[in-house]
C-alpha cells in the first residue's frame, strides 16, 4: 500500500503526462481571446453592479398591452421559431438564433399565459420545438396559470426551411400577436409574411445579416442583427441578462478600441495588425 | 436539487467542450467525442420522435376531422411515397434512384416556385413597411431603386460610370454595413454561447 506521499507523487505525475500530452490548438492570441471572454463575463457575473438602462429593442415592452388587446378581441398569438432550429444542418451562428429566440419566446409566453391568449408556437426542427414546450411550461408556472397550459401548443411541422415557409403561407390568418425570430435565409420573406401579415402587433427578429430587410419591412417591432441576442437583457431584470449585454458592451468598445487603435498603427506606418487579428 | 444537478451537467458538459476546443489532448478529445456522439443520438432520436410526432398530429386531426383535411392527406401521402421508395425491398435508402426522382421532379420544383414568390412578396413587404415606417421604408427603396439603377446593362462609358459606382456601392457602405452587423452578431453569439457552455439559465438564480 502506497503511502501518502507516493500517492501524491503518482497524482502529480498524472497531471504533468496529461500537460505533457497536450498542445494549444489555437495559436496563443486567439486561445487569449476565447478566453478573455468568458472572463469578462465572469467578471461581470460576479459583479454586475454596473449602471443599467434599458432601451426597449423591438418594441418589446408592448407585449403585455398587445396581449391583453388580443384577450378581450378572443385572438390568439402565434411565434415562429424561424427556419435555422437547432439540430438541423445549419451554421453554429444560425442555430445560435434558435437559442437567441427562447428568451424572446419566454416572454411573449408569459404575457399570453398571464392575459389567457392562446399561444401557437411553430418550428421545424424537433428538438427546437422540445425546447418551446419546455419554455411555455416554465411560462405557465411563473405565473401560476397551469389550467391555461392545455390551450397553447407546439407544433413540429416538419423538416425543411422550405417547409416552415410554405406551412406559414398556407395557415395564414389573423392573429392577435404575431412574433417571427430566428434564422433565417431566402425564405425569411414568405415566413414573415405568413406569420405576420394582418396581426395587430407583430415582432420580427433575426440576426441573418442578409435577411435584415425583413423584419424592417413587416414587423411592427424589429429587432435586427446583435438585436435578436440582446433583448434576452432588455426585457428582464435578473442577473445573467444584464451581464449578458453588459458583457456585449464592453466586448464592442474592446473591439472598437482593437479596430482604431489598429488602423492607427497602420497609418503611422507601423505592422499592419489586421492580418494578425484575423489569424492570416 | 434538480436544478443544481442540471446546472453541474451543463457546467461540466459546457467546460469539456470549450477545453477540447482550446486544448489539444487525446483523452480529452474522446471524452469531447463521446459527448458529441450523444448528441447526434439526440439529435437522431428527436428526428425519429418528431416525424412520428407529425404523423400522429395529422392523422389524428383526419380522424377526427378537425383542421386542413385536405393538407394532412396532402403530407401523409407525400410521407407514405418517401417512406415506400426509400424502404421497400431491394430499394438503396436515399440514394434510391426513385428517391431521387421524388426529390428532383417534385420537392425540387415546387421549393424553387416557392422561392420564385419571392419577388412579389417582397413588394407586399415593401407596401406595407410603407403603411408601418414610411420614413424608414422610403430610405430603403430609394437605395434599392439607385442600385438598380446603377446596375442596368448600359454601354459606353455612361454605363462604365455605373457599373463602377455600382461596384463602389457595394464595396464600400454596404459592406461597411454588413461588416459592423457580423461584427455585432459575433460578439453577442460569443457572449450568449458563454452563456449556454456555462449552463446560466433564469432557474439558476
Amino acid at each position: 500500500m502506497p503511502n501518502l506521499g507516493e500517492l501524491a507523487a503518482q497524482l502529480i505525475r498524472l497531471l504533468a503526462n496529461a500537460v505533457g500530452s497536450s498542445s494549444l490548438r489555437l495559436e496563443a492570441a486567439p486561445t487569449v481571446g476565447i478566453l478573455l471572454v468568458l472572463l469578462v463575463l465572469l467578471s461581470l457575473l460576479a459583479r454586475p453592479s454596473a449602471r443599467w438602462s434599458a432601451a426597449d429593442l423591438g418594441r418589446m415592452a408592448e407585449v403585455g398591452r398587445a396581449m391583453a388587446l388580443a384577450a378581450e378581441s378572443g385572438a390568439d398569438a402565434a411565434v415562429s421559431l424561424g427556419g435555422a432550429g437547432v439540430v438541423r444542418a445549419s451554421s453554429a451562428v444560425d442555430r445560435f438564433q434558435t437559442l437567441g429566440a427562447l428568451p424572446l419566446l419566454e416572454h411573449v409566453a408569459e404575457a399570453a399565459a398571464r392575459a389567457g391568449v392562446p399561444l401557437q408556437v411553430t418550428t421545424n426542427d424537433p428538438l427546437a420545438a422540445i425546447f418551446a414546450e419546455a419554455t411555455l411550461a416554465t411560462a405557465h408556472r411563473r405565473t401560476a396559470t397551469p389550467e391555461r397550459a392545455s390551450a397553447s401548443t407546439v407544433e413540429y411541422l416538419g423538416e425543411g426551411r422550405a417547409v416552415a415557409a410554405a406551412a406559414a403561407l398556407a395557415r395564414a390568418q389573423t392573429h392577435g400577436v404575431a412574433v417571427a425570430a430566428g434564422g433565417m435565409a431566402e425564405e425569411g420573406l414568405l415566413l414573415l409574411d405568413g406569420v405576420l401579415d394582418d396581426a395587430d402587433w407583430t415582432v420580427a427578429g433575426t440576426a441573418s445579416a442578409s435577411q435584415a430587410a425583413g423584419p424592417l419591412l413587416f414587423g411592427d417591432g424589429s429587432l435586427i442583427g446583435p438585436e435578436l441576442f440582446q433583448v434576452a437583457g432588455e426585457i428582464s431584470s435578473r442577473v445573467h441578462a444584464r451581464a449578458a449585454v453588459l458583457a456585449a458592451n464592453r466586448l464592442i468598445w474592446t473591439v472598437i478600441s482593437v479596430l482604431l487603435l489598429g488602423s492607427f498603427v497602420a497609418w503611422a506606418g507601423g505592422p499592419q495588425v489586421a492580418g494578425f487579428l484575423a489569424g492570416r | 436539487m434538480r436544478r443544481s444537478l442540471l446546472t453541474g451537467v451543463g457546467l461540466v458538459s459546457g467546460l469539456l467542450v470549450l477545453l477540447d476546443l482550446l486544448v489539444v489532448n487525446p483523452s480529452l478529445g474522446q471524452a469531447a467525442g463521446a459527448l458529441n456522439e450523444l448528441l447526434v443520438l439526440l439529435a437522431a432520436a428527436a428526428a425519429v420522435g418528431g416525424g412520428a410526432t407529425l404523423l400522429a398530429h395529422h392523422a389524428r386531426a383526419l380522424a377526427a376531422g378537425s383542421g386542413d383535411q385536405v393538407g394532412s392527406i396532402v403530407l401523409l401521402a407525400g410521407m407514405g411515397a418517401i417512406l415506400l421508395a426509400g424502404l421497400r425491398p431491394g430499394s438503396t435508402g436515399s440514394s434510391d434512384p426513385v428517391v431521387l426522382w421524388l426529390v428532383a421532379a417534385l420537392l425540387a420544383p415546387i421549393a424553387a416556385s416557392l422561392f420564385a414568390l419571392l419577388f412579389i412578396f417582397l413588394l407586399g413587404a415593401v407596401r406595407r413597411g410603407f403603411t408601418l415606417r414610411a420614413r424608414e421604408t422610403a430610405v430603403m427603396a430609394s437605395a434599392a431603386a439607385i442600385v438598380i439603377v446603377l446596375l442596368l446593362p448600359i454601354g459606353g462609358q455612361a454605363g462604365d460610370w455605373l457599373s463602377a459606382s455600382a461596384g463602389w456601392v457595394r464595396a464600400v457602405p454596404l459592406a461597411g454595413v454588413f461588416r459592423g452587423l457580423l461584427i455585432g452578431v459575433g460578439i453577442m453569439v460569443a457572449v450568449s454561447a458563454a452563456r449556454s457552455l456555462l449552463a446560466l439559465d433564469r432557474d439558476d438564480e
